[in-house]
C-alpha cells in the first residue's frame, strides 16, 4: 500500500488576511446568516465535490466573536497576507530543502459546505521540491502551501449548520509528503518528525486541532482514498491500517461480484411499510403509528457480500448506510444482518419473497419520515453498489475516534481552484530568503544530537520528546536542577504511561506538581519504579501532592520531625528575623518547602514555620 | 526542448502563446515547472511566466535570459482557463400573458464577473450571462433583461442617467409591472436620485440594486438583491424609485430606501446603503415587505418622463485651508455649485466676495451640511447669515450628491434664478425632509 500525509499546522503569526489574533474565542457577539451558491472557477465548470454540497441548499449561521472582524465575515476585502506567516512559511520550506516560488499567487479552493463565509479558502503554493529525512528513509514534500483555516463548527440542525467565525483565517502551513509511507506505523512516525520541525519555528499555536492532517491512502488495485481532519496524531496508525484492510476487503467484494456477473442493480425501490406491521422491537416498531415509511431495494448477486470477513472488521453494509445517511435517513438494514433487530425469521422470509431475492441476492430496507427521503436514499445505496463492482470509489471519508473512517463526500476535482484577484501576486525577494536562510531555527534531527551529547540521553528518547512537543520542558526542569535522565523518562515514558486507559478528562499534573514529585524522588523518598502508580494517582485523584504522597504511604516525615527542621531554620536565620521580622516568613518558607516538598501538606509546613517563628519573635521581645 | 543558447531570449516563446497552452519551463539553476500557460497578471513582476500547476495552483516562474521554456502543446481554439463562458440559456422574451418586470442592466458588480486574464473585475457580456450568474431569478414569474449600459459605476455619467430614465419610461409603456435596475454601487445613490426627479406618477416600483460581492463568489449578495428586488418591483404598491439592498449583515432582510435619500455609507459591507435624516422607506424579510406609511402608491398613470438636464454644475467639499481663489476658478464657468458646508452649513467668510460676485452673474449656489445626518440652518452663526445675504441658498436636509443631482435637472428645466430656486427648495421627490423625529436613544 501507499500512503501519503497532509500536514496542516495553524500558526500563531496573527491571522493570514486581516489583523485579528489568531486564538479562538469564547465571547460571541452576534450572529450573521448566510446561503451560498455554487459558481464556476475560470472555465465555469462546476466540481462535482461543490456541486454535492451546494445540492443541501443549506442555511449557514456564523457566530461574529472578538477574534475576528470584518473580512472574516465576507464583508471588507482581504488585506496583504501576513508577512510574518509568509516568512514562517518560507523558514519551514528551507527547513525541507524546498524552493519558493519567484511569485506566489493566493488561489481561492471553492468550499460551500459554509466553513468559509466567502465560499472559498484562500490557499497559496509558497514552495516546491522538498525532502525529509525520517528513520533513514527520504520522503519528497512536493508541495508546501500557506492557507486560512476554516470557521469550527458550532453545531448542526434541520437544514442548517452554525459556525464559529474565530477559527476563520488563522494561517495554516500546508505540508504534503509524496505517496511513499508504506505502513501505519511509518505514517505515524512521519507526522511526527514534521510536527516537531513545524514547532522548531516556535511560531505555531499549540493543543488540540492546531495541527490536523489529511491521509491519502490507496492499496494496489485501489483507489486514492482522503481522510480528512486527523486531529490524533496517536491514531495515524489505526486509521492507515484499517483503511488498508477496508480496500483490501472492498477488493475482495469486487472480485466476488465478478465472478457472480453481479452489476449495478437496477430494480426500483419498493415500499414494504404493510409487511412491517406489529413489529414489537427494535429500529421498526410502530412504523405506521409514527407516520414513517419503509423502503427496500434488491440487490443481485451481493448475497452474503455485504457483511464483512470478520465480526468487527470493514464491510460493504457499513459503507452502504454511511451512503443512504447523506440522503437524510439515520442508517438502514441489509439482509446479512438478518434476523435480527427485532424481524424473525418469518417476517425476513417474507420480505426476501417480496423483493423477489434470490439465495445469491441481498437487499436493504431504510425508513424515513418521508417517501422521497426513503427512495432518495435508497438511490444513493443503488449508486454505492454499482460502484461497489468497479472496486474502490474515491472518496473524501471523516476519520472517527475508534480508529475507523466514514464516508463524507466525492474526492473533490482539480477545478475548485481559481485565483483570489483581491490579493496581488508576491514577489519572494531574495533578500528576504537569504536572510531567512541565514537565521534558520535549529531543525529537530539536530537538535536530537545536542540534547542527546548534552544530557547523555538516547537519541530515541530525544525523538519521543520531540514528538511529545516535551523538549521545552525538559531543559526547563533539567535546568532547576533535576537529573536529567529522570526528567527525559518522566516525560518521555512515564506520563504516557500513567495514562494510559484513565478515562478523559483526568487531571493533567502541572509542571510545580511534576517537580514536587521528581524532588520527592531525588531525596529517595521512592525508587523510581513506582514513579508511573504515583502519577497515576495524582491524574486520578488530582493536587495536592503531598496528599498524593501520603495516600501512597510515602511519610517518613513526622510532625515532630517538620517541627525540628522548622527551628532548626528559624535558628539558622536568627539575624535575617532580627532584621525584617514578620517580613521574613516568606522567603523562609521557601526554605523550608524545598526541604519537605512532598512529604508534608504546604498548609502544614506554612502553620508550623509560623509557630516557629512566633516563639523566635515572641524570645526576642519587643524592638529586639 | 528549446536551447537557451540559440541566443533568443526564451520569453519569446511565449509571446501571443494562447492560454491553456501547456509549457515547461527549465530554469538555469536546475529548476523545472511543468503546467498550463497563463497571461501575465496586471501585477505580477517583470520577467513573471504564469503557469497553471496540475494541481490548481497557480505560480509565477522568473525567466531569465539563461533559462529554457519548451512549448509542449500549443491551445489551438483558446478555450483554457480565462476564456470567455458558453452561453447557458436563452433570454425569456414571451410572458406569455403572466405579469412580467424588467431587469434593466447597466454593468457593475452585480452584473461582472472576474476577468481571470487580468484578476479585474470584467461586465457581463450579455442577458445570457447575467442569467447563468442568477439561474433562479425567474422562479417568481418571468423576467425581461434588457441590457442598457456596460459601465462600472464610476464610469457613469449624467447622460447616462437620461439612457436610463429613458429605458425605464419605455419598459413600462411596453407594460412592465415593475423595473430593477441593476447597477454599481459607487455611484447608484446618484442615479437614484437622478431617476427620482426625471420620472414622476410611476405606475409601478423601480427597484435599483447593485452587489457589494461580485456574482462568481458563492458568497455574492448579488443573488439574494437581485431576488428581492424582483420580489418588491412585481408585487409592491409603489409608484417610487427606490434603493434595495441588504439591510445588515445577513441574507434574510433587505432596505428599501428612497431614492433621494440613500448613501453609500460603507466600502464594502453589505449593508453599505443607509437613508439618511430618518428611517428606511420599507422592509422585506421572509418574503414580506412592510412599507413606511409615506411611501407614495403605484400611480394610475400616465408616467412622466422629464430627462432634461444640464451638466454645467458641481458639488464643491470645503475644508480648512480651500482658499476663495481656488474655490472661485473651480466655480468659475459653471451654471450651479452646491457646497458642502460645515456644520449647519458654514464656509470661511473669506469665500463671501466670490460667492456674491458669482450669484450676482446668475450662478446658482446651492447649501448642504457634509456632517453625515442633519440639516442646514443660516440662522443659528453669524457666517450663515452673511452666506445667506451674499445669495446662497440653504437647502435643509437635502443630502449633497442629491442637491448636486437635483441642481442639474433644476438648470435642465428652468432658465430663470428665482423659478430655478423655487424648483431646489420645493420638495419634488422626498429629498426634503421638514420634521425630524426622535429615534429611540441610544
Ligand atoms: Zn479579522
Amino acid at each position: 500500500m501507499k500512503a501519503g500525509l497532509e500536514v496542516h499546522q495553524q500558526l500563531d503569526t496573527g491571522k493570514l488576511f486581516c489583523r485579528c489574533p489568531s486564538e479562538l474565542s469564547e465571547t460571541v457577539l452576534g450572529e450573521v446568516t448566510r446561503q451560498l451558491r455554487p459558481t464556476g472557477g475560470e472555465d465555469r465548470a462546476i466540481d462535482p465535490a461543490v456541486a454535492f454540497e451546494a445540492e443541501r441548499g443549506r442555511v449557514f449561521r456564523y457566530e461574529a466573536t472578538t477574534s475576528d472582524c470584518l473580512v472574516e465575515a465576507d464583508e471588507e476585502p482581504p488585506h496583504e497576507l501576513n508577512p510574518r506567516a509568509l516568512a514562517t512559511a518560507l523558514t519551514v520550506a528551507a527547513l525541507l530543502h524546498a524552493r519558493p516560488l519567484d511569485e506566489i499567487e493566493v488561489m481561492r479552493k471553492i468550499v460551500i459546505d459554509g466553513s468559509n463565509t466567502s465560499g472559498f479558502q484562500r490557499t497559496a503554493l509558497i514552495a516546491v521540491d522538498g525532502r525529509l529525512d525520517v528513520g533513514g528513509r527520504r520522503y519528497s514534500i512536493p508541495a508546501i502551501c500557506l492557507e486560512e483555516d476554516a470557521a469550527r463548527k458550532a453545531g448542526e440542525g434541520e437544514g442548517e449548520t452554525r459556525y464559529r467565525l474565530d477559527r476563520l483565517g488563522i494561517p495554516l502551513i500546508e505540508i504534503a509528503t509524496g505517496p511513499e509511507i508504506t505502513g501505519g506505523a511509518e505514517a505515524r512516525e512521519v507526522a511526527e518528525e514534521i510536527g516537531a520541525l513545524l514547532r522548531s519555528t516556535r511560531r505555531v499555536r499549540r493543543g488540540i486541532g492546531t495541527i490536523r492532517e489529511d491521509l491519502n491512502i490507496s492499496v494496489p488495485g485501489g483507489t486514492r482514498i482522503e481522510i480528512k481532519g486527523v486531529q490524533e496524531l496517536r491514531l495515524i496508525q489505526r486509521y492507515v491500517e484499517t483503511e488498508e484492510e477496508r480496500q483490501t476487503h472492498l477488493l475482495a467484494v469486487r472480485e466476488e461480484l465478478a465472478r457472480r456477473g453481479a452489476g449495478r442493480p437496477d430494480g426500483a425501490p419498493e415500499e414494504v411499510t404493510h409487511l412491517l406491521e406489529g413489529v414489537a422491537t427494535g429500529p421498526l416498531r410502530g412504523l405506521r403509528e409514527r407516520g414513517a415509511v419503509a423502503y427496500a431495494l434488491r440487490l443481485p448477486g451481493f448475497g452474503g457480500l455485504l457483511k464483512g470477513a470478520r465480526p468487527e472488521g470493514e464491510r460493504l453494509g457499513r459503507e452502504l448506510a454511511d451512503h443512504a445517511r447523506t440522503a437524510g435517513v439515520r442508517g438502514l438494514l441489509h439482509s446479512d444482518e438478518l434476523p435480527a433487530h427485532g424481524l424473525d425469521e418469518e417476517r425476513v422470509a417474507r420480505l426476501r419473497e417480496h423483493l423477489r431475492a434470490g439465495p445469491l441476492d441481498a437487499w436493504v430496507l431504510v425508513t424515513a419520515g418521508r417517501r422521497p427521503t426513503a427512495i432518495a436514499a435508497l438511490e444513493r445505496v443503488r449508486e454505492r453498489a454499482a460502484a461497489a463492482t468497479l472496486g474502490v470509489p474515491p472518496e473524501t471519508r471523516d476519520p472517527l475516534p475508534d480508529g475507523r473512517s466514514r464516508y463524507s463526500r466525492p474526492l473533490p476535482g482539480r477545478d475548485r481552484m481559481y485565483p483570489e484577484t483581491d490579493v496581488p501576486p508576491i514577489r519572494t525577494s531574495e533578500e528576504e530568503l537569504e536572510r531567512i536562510r541565514g537565521s534558520l531555527p535549529e531543525p529537530p534531527s539536530a537538535e536530537r544530537a545536542r540534547l542527546a551529547a548534552r544530557y547523555d540521553l538516547h537519541a530515541e528518547v530525544v525523538r519521543r520528546l520531540q514528538q511529545l512537543d516535551e523538549v521545552d520542558r525538559l531543559e526547563a526542569m533539567i535546568g532547576r536542577g533535576h537529573p536529567a535522565a529522570t526528567v527525559a523518562r518522566l516525560l518521555a515514558q512515564d506520563l504516557d504511561a500513567a495514562s494510559e486507559g484513565l478515562p478523559t478528562p483526568h487531571h493533567l499534573p502541572t509542571d510545580e506538581e511534576l517537580e514536587a514529585i521528581l524532588a520527592a524522588l531525588d531525596r529517595g523518598l521512592f525508587a523510581k519504579e513506582a514513579l508511573p502508580g504515583l502519577l497515576r494517582r495524582l491524574m486520578e485523584e488530582g493536587p495536592p501532592v503531598e496528599k498524593v504522597l501520603t495516600g501512597a504511604g510515602l511519610t517518613p516525615l513526622s510532625r515532630g520531625e517538620l517541627e525540628i527542621l522548622a527551628d532548626e531554620l528559624v535558628e539558622r536565620n536568627a539575624s535575617l528575623i532580627a532584621e525584617k521580622g514578620e517580613r521574613a516568613r516568606s522567603p523562609l518558607m521557601g526554605d523550608l518547602m524545598r526541604e519537605v516538598r512532598g512529604r508534608r501538606d504546604g498548609k502544614e509546613v506554612a502553620e508550623v514555620l509560623e509557630r516557629a517563628l512566633k516563639r523566635r519573635l515572641a524570645a526576642a521581645g519587643p524592638g529586639g | 526542448m528549446a536551447s537557451p543558447s540559440n541566443g533568443r531570449d526564451p520569453l519569446e516563446m511565449v509571446r501571443g502563446l494562447p492560454a491553456g497552452s501547456e509549457v515547461e519551463i527549465r530554469t538555469s539553476d536546475g529548476r523545472s515547472y511543468r503546467g498550463t500557460f497563463l497571461p501575465s497578471h496586471e501585477l505580477s513582476g517583470p520577467r513573471i511566466v504564469r503557469l497553471k500547476l496540475p494541481s490548481g495552483y497557480n505560480i509565477g516562474v522568473r525567466v531569465g535570459p539563461g533559462d529554457a521554456i519548451a512549448i509542449l502543446s500549443r491551445n489551438g481554439n483558446g478555450s483554457g482557463p480565462g476564456a470567455a463562458p458558453p452561453a447557458r440559456s436563452e433570454p425569456p422574451q414571451g410572458s406569455d400573458g403572466r405579469p412580467w418586470v424588467a431587469l434593466l442592466t447597466t454593468g457593475g458588480t452585480i452584473a461582472s464577473r472576474v476577468d481571470y486574464r487580468t484578476g479585474g473585475v470584467r461586465p457581463a457580456k450579455d442577458e445570457a450571462e447575467i442569467l447563468s450568474f442568477y439561474p433562479n431569478l425567474e422562479r417568481e414569474g418571468p423576467v425581461r433583461v434588457i441590457p442598457v449600459l456596460d459601465r462600472l459605476s464610476e464610469e457613469i455619467a449624467p447622460a447616462d442617467w437620461t439612457t436610463i430614465a429613458d429605458r425605464v419610461a419605455k419598459t413600462f409603456t411596453e407594460g412592465a409591472r415593475g423595473v430593477v435596475v441593476a447597477h454599481g454601487t459607487d455611484t447608484l445613490a446618484y442615479t437614484a436620485a437622478a431617476l427620482s426627479f426625471a420620472l414622476r406618477d410611476l405606475p409601478g416600483p423601480v427597484v435599483l440594486v447593485g452587489a457589494q460581492r461580485s456574482p462568481d463568489r458563492p458568497s455574492s449578495d448579488g443573488a439574494s438583491n437581485l431576488q428581492a428586488a424582483t420580489h418588491v418591483a412585481r408585487t409592491a404598491d409603489l409608484g417610487e424609485v427606490v434603493v434595495l439592498m441588504h439591510e445588515g449583515l445577513s441574507d434574510t432582510s433587505f432596505a428599501l430606501h428612497r431614492g433621494t435619500r440613500v448613501r453609500k455609507m460603507h466600502s464594502s459591507r453589505r449593508d453599505a446603503f443607509r437613508t439618511r435624516n430618518g428611517p428606511p422607506l420599507g422592509r422585506l424579510k421572509d418574503q414580506q415587505l412592510t412599507l413606511s406609511a409615506d411611501a407614495r402608491p403605484s400611480a394610475p398613470g400616465p408616467l412622466r418622463l422629464d430627462p432634461r438636464l444640464d451638466p454645467e454644475a458641481s458639488l464643491l467639499w470645503f475644508h480648512p485651508g480651500l482658499g476663495p481663489a481656488r474655490a472661485e476658478q473651480y466655480v468659475g464657468g459653471l451654471r450651479g455649485v452646491i457646497l458642502a458646508g460645515t456644520g449647519l452649513g458654514h464656509v470661511s467668510s473669506l469665500h463671501l466676495p466670490w460667492i456674491r460676485t458669482a450669484v450676482a452673474r446668475g450662478v446658482f449656489v446651492g447649501m448642504t451640511t457634509q456632517c453625515l445626518e442633519g440639516s442646514v440652518d443660516p440662522f443659528v452663526y453669524a457666517t450663515g447669515r452673511e452666506l445667506l445675504r451674499a445669495g446662497v441658498t440653504y437647502l435643509g436636509d437635502m443630502l449633497p450628491e442629491t442637491a448636486y443631482v437635483k441642481l442639474l435637472f433644476g438648470l435642465g428645466r428652468y432658465a430663470s434664478a428665482s423659478e430655478l430656486r423655487g424648483f431646489m427648495l420645493t420638495d419634488v421627490a422626498g429629498e426634503i425632509a421638514y420634521r425630524h423625529p426622535l429615534e429611540p436613544p441610544r
